[in-house]
């Protein structure tokens, strides 16, 4: 088939930014499907839309996601894009690999699909970008004979990711790595066949400054904090004020709690450990002088996604502190009814988030066994509609 | 037959020695030059990661390529990021050097650390959703184009994130970065009934809706659309290929600003409307380069150091923000969904 | 975690069921055959190995007898 002209994109080709449509060339010299996704994508530059449709129906033996079906809607004119399946391979923890891993998902791929990938999806997996359904089942028996496994996708347990952790940051509380990883071996059936009214997520960060965003797209957020006080290196701190840095400014002053007081003439910064909040700020612009206490946990917060359809939720707290050690029996032990609580109430495609919004935070605490804590609150209600339970009524 | 809930690779066989050596162990942490980290561990031990920016959408070429770089630089040790940049996990302090001379000599970029723009974390876009707005590897790329400096800076006054969804289902977290590009619909699905007589399940597709706006027409078999109750979601459309909601004369780019996910300062917030609407125009969608440039130089040139754009703009207050930009304020910015009222000025306090 | 093998009358039950439908959610099932949702879940999963039903994602996941529900047209 002689080359169709590409002219819109081959104008993102030019720019110093690394280009996609140079690594989906790439593809195309090997592959026609690559060269039909050029040119569908250039025909989608031209009509000013997408050309895909959705099909659920692809899958492999045994699992219920971990394949998403696209068809394009033009399969005549781009025959090589007819069936355009993508792959989700679950990722270790922290995206860490070898080079030799890698390349054996790169040999697999180019065996049986395109040859494009993203490294990583939004899910945190792997994706083999563009596949036909024949090669499915073989793709998968391939990557499961070398190691690895599908992420989840559809109405289950998505393939929980994490941030750097403990592997390389100091500022992690808690071992995000193996909770990860621990979680995922965990709910194999909870990820690869989807049972519940919706998506789940988890996403673990060793710290608030939440390098994975889990606040805002889990549906259960890990986030690692402290109990004690932060801990203050004064030699440090001496060295950045000798360095230039405006300490008075640029961190007591941007304390959201005012918890810092700064002496100048000693050059030594002192904290009001029962007004710090653990925002992270100090410890950011002072790594070296300012570290988390040493009672390290993490802080459970539940509800968060994007917008559709009741907007979209940040997680808020349900516990405040979790010591996070092996096995993980606490925080599983929670998971446990909150799943059933959800896949008891909920209604198709409703978040967990937007349950405990539609039944009431308050039902929520009482059904699943939670006490109720001021952390859960910025402040508490305004209104006096307090639905009280029988039980706390005289009769 | 191959075995099944393997789960994926454990982390602790990818990690390179020095991190195994030094797991939990890290003390401190800088940033020795742009797109550089430095940590150095209790024991002593440093590690420098040197971060690129790569276009997410990558063949497996560019996979080979990277891995023969860390066979050579790294042990053959890498990692990626949250925000699809990789990491080449440098153990020897002498092979830093070289490895960014060789980076840069094959124009891999190299920043995305620390008070610099960092790479836009986007979804597939016309590449390979069912229903896109709008195209996201090509705004990205054209917007990473025209920022390209902030990338390798590291004087910004704080961290900027970017981020790009291609419909208002909004994958991937854009809803708390400092700029959100989004791509949406501006009118309900066109009812094909022919094909929803042919083969859809009339009540499973009224159930997709999210706000209860399809309601079944059992005299044509088919379903209506009551307009004013759609929210261009398209849900309906991934049930039943009958419900038309790409509209190429109408899908377009909104602009949302401010928001984060950190807790550092401030609590992490949404992004919030400025730019209800900019056109589609690929491959290289001027007016939304234009737009976010715009409001990143604003931003630069009015915030004090340590603001993200949502920590600045709440000082100043969002009216002088429009007023800054000369962004016009129109009746889309008012917020008229469900939790529209907090966004109420509810105090006699303001600026102009 | 072990959670055994599938009751084979209740996997007798879903397929049944599923006989009378073109698909449904596993939750829906164990409402129709009066069998705990959990029971409905491990007989759906060892179904599916043996290939008599599937999962089908069309905006929420659902399960279905193999080869029922067609692709896209």
């Amino acid at each position: 088939m002689p080359d169709k002209k590409t002219p819109k994109l081959d104008e993102l080709e030019h720019g110093p930014w690394p280009s996609f449509v140079t690594e989906i060339k790439k593809a195309a010299v090997r592959n026609e499907s690559a060269k039909d996704l050029l040119n569908l994508l250039e025909r989608s530059y031209d009509d000013k839309r997408g050309h895909w449709k959705h099909g659920g129906i692809v899958g492999v033996r045994g699992y219920g996601g971990g394949v998403i079906g696209r068809y394009t809607d033009l399969p005549e004119e781009y025959p090589h894009v007819a069936e355009f399946h993508t792959m989700r391979v679950n990722a270790p923890s922290a995206w860490f690999y070898k080079t030799e891993t890698l390349r054996t998902l790169c040999d697999i791929w180019e065996k049986h699909g395109s040859g494009l990938t993203n490294v990583h999806g939004s899910t945190g997996d792997l994706i083999f970008l563009g596949m036909k359904t024949e090669e499915l089942q073989t793709t998968y028996d391939e990557l499961s004979d070398a190691g690895f496994d599908l992420g989840g996708s559809g109405s289950c347990l998505r393939s929980p990711s994490c941030c750097v952790g403990p592997a390389r940051c100091e500022s992690a509380c808690y071992d995000t790595l193996d909770v990860c990883y621990d979680l995922t071996s965990s709910y194999q059936d909870e990820l690869h066949r989807p049972m519940w009214p919706y998506k789940f997520k988890f996403k673990m960060s060793g710290c608030a400054n939440d390098c994975v965003a889990a606040i805002a797209r889990a549906d259960c957020s890990i986030i690692g904090t402290w109990r004690d006080s932060i801990r203050i290196d004064q030699d440090q701190v001496k060295a950045y004020a000798e360095s230039g840095l405006d300490i008075q400014g640029m961190v007591c002053d941007k304390c959201p709690t005012r918890a810092l007081k700064y002496d100048h003439e000693k050059k030594e910064l002192h904290v009001i450990a029962e007004d710090c909040s653990r925002c992270m700020h100090c410890i950011n612009v002072m790594p070296k002088a300012v570290r988390p206490g040493k009672e390290k946990g993490a802080t459970i917060l539940l509800g968060g996604k994007s917008t559709i359809v009741q907007s979209a939720f940040l997680s808020w707290v349900i516990v405040p502190f979790m010591k996070m050690e092996p096995p993980y029996t606490e925080l599983k032990e929670m998971v446990a009814k909150i799943w059933d609580w959800w896949d008891e109430n909920g209604k198709t495609r409703e978040r967990l988030g937007e349950l405990i919004y539609r039944m009431g935070m308050t039902k929520f605490l009482r059904e699943v066994g939670l006490p109720p804590v001021p952390q859960m609150v910025f402040r508490p209600r305004a209104n006096p509609y307090v639905f009280w339970p029988q039980d706390e009524i005289v009769k | 037959m191959s075995k099944i809930d393997g789960g994926p690779p454990d982390y602790k066989k990818l990690l390179p020695p020095i991190i195994t050596e030094n797991y939990g162990q890290w003390k401190y942490h800088e940033i020795p030059r742009a797109g550089v980290l430095k940590h150095v561990s209790e024991k002593g031990d440093t590690l420098y990661s040197v971060r690129v920016g790569s276009p997410r959408l990558v063949s497996i070429d560019y996979i080979r390529d990277i891995c023969a770089l860390a066979d050579s630089y790294c042990d053959g040790y890498l990692r990626f990021t949250s925000r699809n940049n990789v990491e080449f996990l440098v153990s020897d302090e002498g092979k830093v050097e070289p490895l960014i001379k060789e980076l840069e000599a094959k124009g891999y970029p190299i920043g995305g650390v620390g008070n610099a723009l960092s790479n836009i974390v986007h979804t597939q876009g016309w590449v390979h959703c069912h229903t896109p707005a709008t195209d996201a590897s090509g705004i990205v790329k054209a917007v990473m184009d025209d920022l390209y400096e902030y990338f390798g800076r590291t004087d910004l006054p704080a961290k900027l994130k970017v981020a790009m969804a291609c419909c208002l289902n909004m994958c991937g977290a854009v809803h708390c970065s400092d700029v959100a590009i989004l791509g949406v619909h501006r009118t309900p699905p066109r009812v094909d009934h022919e094909k929803i007589r042919k083969g859809t399940e009339i009540p499973t597709l009224v159930a997709a809706c999210p706000t209860g706006a399809i309601r079944p027409d059992p005299k044509n078999k088919s379903v209506v659309v009551n307009e004013e109750r759609c929210m261009y979601c398209g849900n309906c459309y991934t049930m039943s290929p009958a419900m038309e909601i790409l509209d190429a004369k109408n899908d377009g780019i909104a602009i949302l600003v401010g928001g984060k996910v950190s807790n550092a300062r401030t609590a992490p917030s949404f992004s919030r409307l400025v730019i209800p609407f900019l056109p589609n125009n690929p491959p290289r969608w001027p007016e939304v380069t234009a737009a976010v440039r715009h409001i990143v130089e604003t931003w630069l040139n009015n915030a004090r150091k340590g603001e993200r754009v949502g920590e600045w703009i709440e000082r100043i207050g969002w009216e002088r923000f429009f007023s800054l930009t000369e962004i016009p304020f129109t009746d889309k910015h008012i917020d008229d969904f469900i939790f529209s009222r907090e966004t109420f000025r509810t105090t006699a306090a303001f600026k102009y | 975690m072990e959670k055994g093998p599938a009751n084979p009358e209740v996997k007798e039950k879903v397929l049944a069921y599923l006989d009378t439908v073109e698909k449904a959610k596993s939750k829906e099932i164990a409402a129709k055959i009066s069998v705990p949702k959990a029971d409905v879940d491990l007989a759906v999963k060892e179904l599916a190995m043996e290939d008599k039903v599937e999962y089908l994602y069309i905006t929420t996941t659902f399960v279905a007898l193999k080869g029922k529900v067609k692709p896209p047209q």
